[in-house]
């Protein structure tokens, strides 16, 4: 039995559709209008100008940067929690004594505000103090520009990024490997299967679609990345580390050219728009 | 022999994933007790040799009270929001009727919204805010807050609301029981333990982010426990004592409660409704 009463059903439905009417569909259509004016500083004057923005977006070195940073951090940060992420699963999925109290663990600093993890991680990556370069100076190697290398810095801040969402990619994909049956395991077990083998041919097409889950949120997730770029670099050295959302950010409140923002804003929305229209046709089926 | 090596392996590579994961939070709990002297060092020690209470003393009096504070009434007041128009939309989605497949298009609508990056809203955000006099306000930030809460909270309640049994339900209509009273006294407390759960994760949540608040808070006594810790960031470097003194007690009631939510922690991150 479904109830029908359309009086209730509103009444119900009112308070969350009205609050997220006014705080996404308002804001996306001004960014709909802005993206093809001029907007003057004050925001109060607006004069359209067709695919003018588009065009400087594209001229921008800032921009194409901001890009080209973004889908190599959300590919490569993605590829590598999701590896990363396997390989603990593999490693969890079986039963051992302190099994308990080291799943915790390795959750906790996905708990963690990004804040905090930037802080932690600034202060390792610092050069004459920092963990890292002490323990390399340790070891009698020498230390490292963690932050302050432009071909290294993206890298330092997809570390953090590994170490603080690799745990989610592990989630996933070991609640994939304790849902294949055990009388599956053991068949190949009694078949004389080699462990590489087993796990080639029979465990990793098995979780292959919590595999790709994982991918897709994790993607969908540091394509947004501006927290840990902002904490840890700014987006410098010069431009290695600036993201979209950085950029969209430092147009908007830094130099207050809205027009720009809004414009890079809209590309960004139908990029995630895209991602998350991927998603849906996965894994969200029918209601019932 | 043999049969030992394959266990011994095993354990190397657990102590070491553990020790990626662990070790910058311990030296994080560390050096929040470590002298100021003492950590800017060369030393590979997470233990400080003279512990001391002194980074906690001077974040008392720099103003961390207000920002926990601050901090506590907007995580909770953003939670509470998004939890009872959540809980309602969420009931309807699942037991109503609704004409020409409103109900598919409306959960479309608040995955996209899930998965949008906040940066796209943030200029129009501020010009409303501004509009309607609630910039630098906490009221203001648990307002915007539920462009993360609200989707959040409707895609993970609907799958709780789902597992009550409608048979209860139809008895309680049958007796002539009113909607009030059967979300009331039937729904919520079978919903209960799911409600708990959303709880906690939108309190992380809106305990850690980030983006928002430093984009509306303006006044230093208004700010949230992250926007204080980025502050500190850029404005004393190596203060890493009082630093990671913040980040210890900003992180220690998410800590605790990562138990409690670790058998729901899929449900809340994957959003799936298959």
């Amino acid at each position: 039995m479904l109830f029908r009463s359309r009086l209730q059903l509103i009444s119900l439905m009112l308070p969350a559709t009205l609050l997220l009417a006014v705080l996404t569909l308002y804001p996306i259509s001004q960014i709909l209008i802005n993206a093809f004016s001029y907007v003057d500083y004050a925001g109060a004057e607006r004069q359209f100008v067709g695919l003018d923005n588009f065009a400087e977006l594209i001229d921008d070195w800032f921009f194409i940067g901001a890009v080209e940073n973004t889908l190599v951090f959300s590919v490569m940060a993605s590829f590598v929690q999701v590896g990363l992420g396997l390989l603990l699963a593999v490693l969890f999925d079986r039963e051992f004594p302190v099994k308990r109290f080291a799943l915790p663990i390795v959750i906790y600093p996905m708990m963690l505000s990004t804040l905090v993890c930037s802080a932690i991680w600034r202060a390792w990556y610092h050069y004459d103090f920092g963990f890292l370069n002490n323990a390399l100076v340790s070891l009698g190697l020498s230390p490292v520009e963690w932050l302050f290398d432009p071909s290294l810095a993206l890298f330092s801040v997809m570390l953090v990024d590994v170490w603080q969402w690799t745990p989610m990619s592990f989630l996933i994909i070991l609640a994939g490997l304790q849902s294949v049956p055990a009388d599956i395991k053991d068949a190949a077990l009694t078949d004389g299967a080699s462990g590489w083998r087993r796990f080639r041919y029979i465990t990793l097409p098995l979780v292959m679609p919590q595999i790709l889950l994982a991918l897709l949120l994790r993607s969908i997730d540091t394509f947004k990345l501006f927290d840990k770029v902002y904490a840890l670099t700014g987006g410098g050295p010069g431009n290695s580390t600036s993201t979209l959302s950085l950029f969209i950010y430092k147009q908007g409140f830094k130099f207050f050219n809205l027009g720009l923002a809004s414009a890079g804003a809209l590309m960004m929305l139908l990029i995630a728009c895209l991602l998350s229209a991927v998603y849906a046709w996965r894994y969200v089926g029918a209601k019932s | 022999m043999i049969r030992h090596i394959k266990p011994l392996a095993f354990y190397m590579g657990l102590v070491l994933v553990l020790l990626f994961f662990l070790l910058p939070i311990l030296w994080m709990i560390g050096t929040a007790f470590t002298p100021s002297g003492e950590y800017i060092s060369n030393s590979l020690s997470l233990l400080p040799e003279h512990p001391t209470m002194e980074h906690f003393r001077a974040l008392w009096k720099d103003g961390f009270p207000e920002r926990l504070a601050n901090t506590i009434v907007v995580a909770v007041g953003a939670t509470f929001l998004a939890l009872v128009f959540g809980f309602l939309a969420s009931y309807a989605l699942v037991r109503f009727d609704f004409p020409r497949y409103l109900d598919h298009s409306f959960l479309l609508l608040v995955l996209m919204i899930k998965m949008m990056p906040p940066i796209v809203v943030a200029i129009p955000l501020f010009q409303l805010l501004k509009g309607i006099g609630m910039l630098d306000s906490s009221l203001g930030l648990i307002l915007v807050y539920q462009v993360y809460t609200l989707p959040f909270c409707i895609w993970m309640l609907l799958s709780f609301v789902r597992e009550v049994p409608l048979s209860l339900e139809e008895a309680a209509c049958l007796d002539g029981t009113n909607l009030p009273k059967r979300l009331l006294y039937i729904v919520l407390p079978l919903c209960a333990p799911g409600l708990a759960a959303t709880f906690i994760f939108t309190l992380i949540m809106a305990w850690n982010e980030f983006l928002f608040a430093l984009l509306y808070l303006s006044t230093p006594s208004h700010f949230t426990l992250p926007l204080y810790v980025s502050n500190f960031i850029t404005e004393n470097e190596t203060y890493w004592g009082q630093l990671m003194g913040i980040g210890l007690l900003s992180s220690l009631p998410m800590l605790f409660m990562a138990g409690y939510v670790q058998r729901y922690l899929l449900r809340g991150f994957t959003m799936q409704m298959k």
